[in-house]
């Protein structure tokens, strides 16, 4: 064997593999952030023979309520007042009746969860959906 | 890229040590294997507030069931019932109609979750006109 064929020609992958992993890490971290403009901390009920969720609507409205009966739009506190004034917002924006989707703690009281529904009444909604567990993971 | 020898005994330049990458990107799959779960599912539960519709008059009302929940039990059209009783009944009316109405109340102190589970057992049984109404 002639000494020539055996010299390789090696490029540096240290620089490209660095950047591959900073790819993989950026990634892994986005994708979960995506569902934290809801509560996580809200422990849904169990519905198992619901209709599973595949899409979503850009219209919806997701108002969660925690076992304190405390009520939250996009992770931030409010007011049932506010919450009726933005709901008609959204109605007046949209030109239409907005999809809302109640996430209720399965501890909280009922009559936590009728104040939301009223509020969405006096705003002119009166379809609904509840947000329940199909499955856990 | 396995390090060849030369006839002479010593190695060719130009390798790349793979050995701590692979070591790192092992941790990594572990970490990543460990620390995942599976993703909830979700669904959505329709249900409607009841409306006062001006196109139904009295004589013209449809039939519905009503449903009451409270922290202790359930009751159907006021006879209290387990929830095994309320499941069988259930299961019978949805065999008449699927599209009867069904007037679910809640006491203010029952939990969310007997409420969901009642419109839970009208979604297993294919019943889609649901409204929540509260006692």
């Amino acid at each position: 064997m002639r000494k020539e064929e055996e010299t390789y020609l090696s490029g540096n992958l240290t620089a490209m593999i660095d950047v591959v992993f900073q790819l993989i890490i950026f990634f892994v971290c986005t994708v979960s952030m995506q569902d934290d403009s809801v509560n996580a901390r809200i422990q849904l009920a169990m519905a198992p023979h619901g209709v599973e969720l595949t899409a979503k609507n850009p219209l919806q409205v997701i108002i969660d309520v925690d076992s304190r009966g405390r009520i939250y739009v996009g992770n931030s506190w409010v007011e049932a007042g506010v919450l009726k004034a933005m709901l008609k917002k959204s109605i007046a924006d949209a030109h239409q009746a907005v999809p809302v989707i109640i996430r209720g703690d399965a501890k909280t009281a009922h009559k936590d969860i009728k104040r939301v529904m009223d509020v969405c009444t006096e705003a002119g909604l009166w379809k609904l959906e509840f947000s329940a567990y199909k499955e856990r993971g | 890229m396995a390090a060849r020898k030369k006839r002479g005994g010593t190695f060719t330049a130009g390798e790349l040590n793979l050995t701590a990458m692979i070591d790192v990107a092992f941790q990594l799959l572990s970490f990543f294997i460990i620390t995942s779960r599976p993703m909830d599912v979700l669904t959505n539960l329709d249900v409607s507030r009841p409306a006062p519709d001006k196109t139904v008059t009295a004589d013209q009302e449809q039939p519905m069931i009503r449903i009451a929940v409270f922290t202790d039990g359930y009751q159907i059209n006021d006879k209290n019932v387990t929830w095994a009783t309320l499941a069988n009944l259930m299961v019978k009316l949805a065999e008449m109609s699927k599209t009867q109405t069904i007037v679910i109340s809640s006491v203010g102190d029952a939990p969310h979750e007997s409420l969901i589970r009642v419109i839970d057992l009208c979604a297993q049984n294919g019943l889609k006109n649901v409204s929540v109404m509260s006692l």
